[in-house]
């Protein structure tokens, strides 16, 4: 599903990252851990596309052709959905106006019928459900006023709609109350299947209690320095990360 | 043109012959103020943005009525449902397309009869408008009459030379009264200049809504000026749409004389390639418990430029007033530029005032997670624009109006989003 080889990334003529290779086939999760600053997120806008993080070296391979010279929206229409680590509230834009608009460019690039207003809002309504919104957050603007857990809610609604192939969780878990922490991993325990996979970043140990990891990989300096099981996260719950640096 | 040209149109338009003399010698001594202080130029404050290079290089006659004559322009782009249209031709020419209510009543009077100089600033324009005005367009409703369909009056300049006219408009809503009134100008002359000056007197209790649309071609330029008095527990609702012209001003005096009283500005200016829109107001507060709203966002592209300076004065009498400007812009190209000036002058102590500015380019970040849910960057260049200026369109009352001006910036959005 997603092949990263020896990648190399530079932001704003700063190298951040230092050669990530990192493998995921269809149906795994795998865990990133690092301590802040280590390039967790870079990793993840690298894959997404975001302007000005640029490659210098190593290619990002998903369905085995390279994405680096792809558009964002190209890549999540190849199926790439990243839930962002802080979520970007666009004023004056409809929350539900936004959703469709998504929702429909992934609909006509797979050459299904576009929904209307109606038709979309019953679709909508079932995904709400999942993972127990309120369709009042439908009628603001983009993430305007939602709380920090109420983004992530809305990051993991989208997430739902667009039915990505590659989930990357940027710190999802980060800032959720344990309610809500529940109905994140139930709906990505729920969303993950055979073709599925999940990249999932956190600091939290707590999250990989509700959701199975594959392999935890651990991110320093922007390379990765060990890669275990499940286990590997409960080790650096307890010993923290310096046993590691050296 | 320049001040000999301006001269041999005004000699031209007094010895008509159906030109009433009566009006002649204050008409004179107006033409003769003009004269001495000459069109601005950059050196004044409040020109210093504004380039009128557009009017000087353009040479400009008053109409006469053989321009209309071979048949008039299709308005059919112009028409909004639902409105009582009234169409001025060439500044005087009037029919109505549908009956007016009896409560309202609107006329022209084209031979400067009942002229008196209403040049309340003696601003060059102002005095030009006052000088060659060749007929006033009256509007006045009938106390406690409420017009729930808005008054569309539609100012078209036709005919094959560079033209220019100065309509005068009059608007007095009576006492308890409300209306909405929408002027537009519209022209299909190889080029063209407007210079109108709007009176509008609010009485007691009574409520205008008031939208102005200049849409015009490249070759156009639209200056006017807007007095507004408003009594006691009135309200006064404008809008101006600016997506066209080469030169575009506007300059608003609304004076809150009476208590109580709400007073909101707003207006969007969409512009590309060397438009320039400029927007200078002074709101005026008298009288205690008033409330002044300015809002007014631009968006601009190519090399477009724009001003905005709004001013907010309250008065030593005017204790417990409200005063807010807001006014933010788009830049869509790294030519375009904004001025914009919002100022508060305060002189009563028991008052509520707040003013902000932000100009700056599409957010990057916002455009980015559009993009990464699928959307392109077009059409999320398009919703991003589209969500900066519903906002003030949305504050339309009227769905037919507010529908019409939506369909403007489609329009404007199609041949600038590319
Ligand atoms: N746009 C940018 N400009 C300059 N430096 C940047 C930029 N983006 C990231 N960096 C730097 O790159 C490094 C890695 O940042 P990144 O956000 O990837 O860390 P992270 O592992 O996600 O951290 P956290 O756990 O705090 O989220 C940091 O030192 C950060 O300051
Ligand atoms: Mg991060």
């Amino acid at each position: 599903m997603l092949e990263v080889k020896n990648l190399h990334v530079e932001v704003e003529g700063k190298q951040i990252l230092n050669g990530i290779d990192l493998n995921v086939k269809p149906g795994e999760m795998h865990a990133i851990m690092g301590l802040n600053g280590s390039g967790k997120s870079t990793l993840s806008n690298a894959i997404t596309g975001r302007e000005n993080y640029s490659v210098t070296k190593g290619d990002i391979i998903y369905k085995n052709e390279s994405i680096v010279e792809m558009e964002p929206n190209e890549r999540a229409l190849a199926g790439i959905f990243m839930s962002f680590q802080y979520p970007t509230v666009i004023p004056g834009v409809n929350n539900t106006y936004f959703l469709r608009a998504a929702v429909n460019a992934k609909r006509k690039y797979n050459k299904q019928k576009e929904y209307d207003a109606a038709s979309f809002l019953k679709f909508v309504k079932s995904k709400l459900k999942e993972v127990e919104m309120d369709s009042k957050y439908l009628k603001r603007a983009v993430n305007e006023g939602f709380s920090g857990g109420e983004k992530k809610r809305n990051e993991m609604l989208q997430l739902l709609c667009l039915e990505p192939e590659l989930a990357i969780m940027d710190e999802t878990d980060s800032g959720l109350d344990i309610d809500a922490l529940k109905i994140i991993s139930k709906g990505i325990n729920n969303y993950k299947n055979k073709d599925r996979s999940f990249l999932v970043i956190t600091h939290y140990q707590r999250l990989l209690k509700y959701i199975e990891p594959d392999v935890v990989h651990v991110l320093i300096d922007g390379k990765i320095i060990k890669s275990g099981g499940k286990e590997l996260a409960l080790e650096l719950e307890e010993k923290g990360y310096s046993w590691l640096e050296s | 043109m320049n001040l000999s040209d301006y001269q041999n149109e005004f000699d031209n338009l007094i010895s008509k012959q159906s030109f009433s003399a009566v009006s002649q010698p204050s008409r004179k001594d107006t033409f003769s103020k003009f004269l001495d202080s000459g069109l601005p130029t950059r050196k004044w404050e409040d020109w210093r943005h504004t380039d009128l290079s557009f009017l000087n290089k353009n040479n400009f006659r008053i109409p006469e009525s053989s321009d209309a004559s071979d048949g008039s322009i299709d308005i059919s782009n112009y028409e909004i449902p639902n409105t009582f249209t009234v169409i001025i031709i060439n500044g005087h020419y009037l029919t109505i397309n549908s009956d007016l209510p009896k409560e309202i009543t609107v006329s022209t009077n084209s031979n400067g009869e009942n002229w008196t100089p209403k040049n309340k600033k003696d601003t060059p324009f102002e005095l030009l408008n006052a000088s060659l005005s060749d007929s006033t367009i009256t509007i006045t409703t009938e106390p406690n009459a409420s017009i729930q369909k808005p008054i569309h009056i539609l100012f078209l300049c036709t005919g094959n030379d560079d033209l220019m006219i100065n309509p005068q408009v009059n608007i007095d809503i009576s006492h308890s009264s409300s209306a909405t009134i929408i002027e537009q100008y519209v022209s299909n002359t190889s080029s063209f200049f407007q210079n109108t000056s709007v009176f509008a007197s609010i009485e007691k209790n009574a409520s205008l809504n008031h939208v102005r649309i200049h849409s015009n071609s490249d070759q156009t330029a639209n200056i006017s000026g807007l007095h507004v008095t408003q009594s006691d527990d009135s309200t006064y609702n404008y809008f101006q749409l600016v997506d066209g012209g080469a030169l575009q001003r506007s300059d608003i005096y609304t004076n809150l004389k009476g208590k109580n009283a709400t007073c909101s500005l707003s207006g969007l200016a969409l512009l590309d390639k060397k438009q320039h829109s400029a927007t200078y107001i002074i709101s005026d507060h008298i009288m205690p418990n008033c409330v002044s709203l300015q809002n007014f966002k631009s968006v601009l592209n190519g090399s477009a430029s724009g001003v905005f300076n709004g001013r907010a004065i309250v008065r030593e009498d005017s204790q417990k007033t409200d005063s807010k400007q807001s006014n933010k812009n788009l830049l869509l190209s790294d030519q375009a530029l904004m001025n914009s000036n919002p100022q508060l002058e305060i002189y009563a102590d028991d008052v509520k005032c707040a003013h902000g500015s932000t100009t700056g380019a599409l957010d990057k970040e916002a455009l980015f997670y559009m993009q990464s849910r699928g959307i392109n960057k077009k059409e999320a260049t398009s919703l991003l624009i589209r969500g900066f200026v519903s906002e003030l369109i949305n504050d339309i009352k009227n769905e037919d109006v507010k529908d019409y001006l939506f369909e403007k910036f489609d329009n404007w959005l199609l041949n600038n989003n590319q």
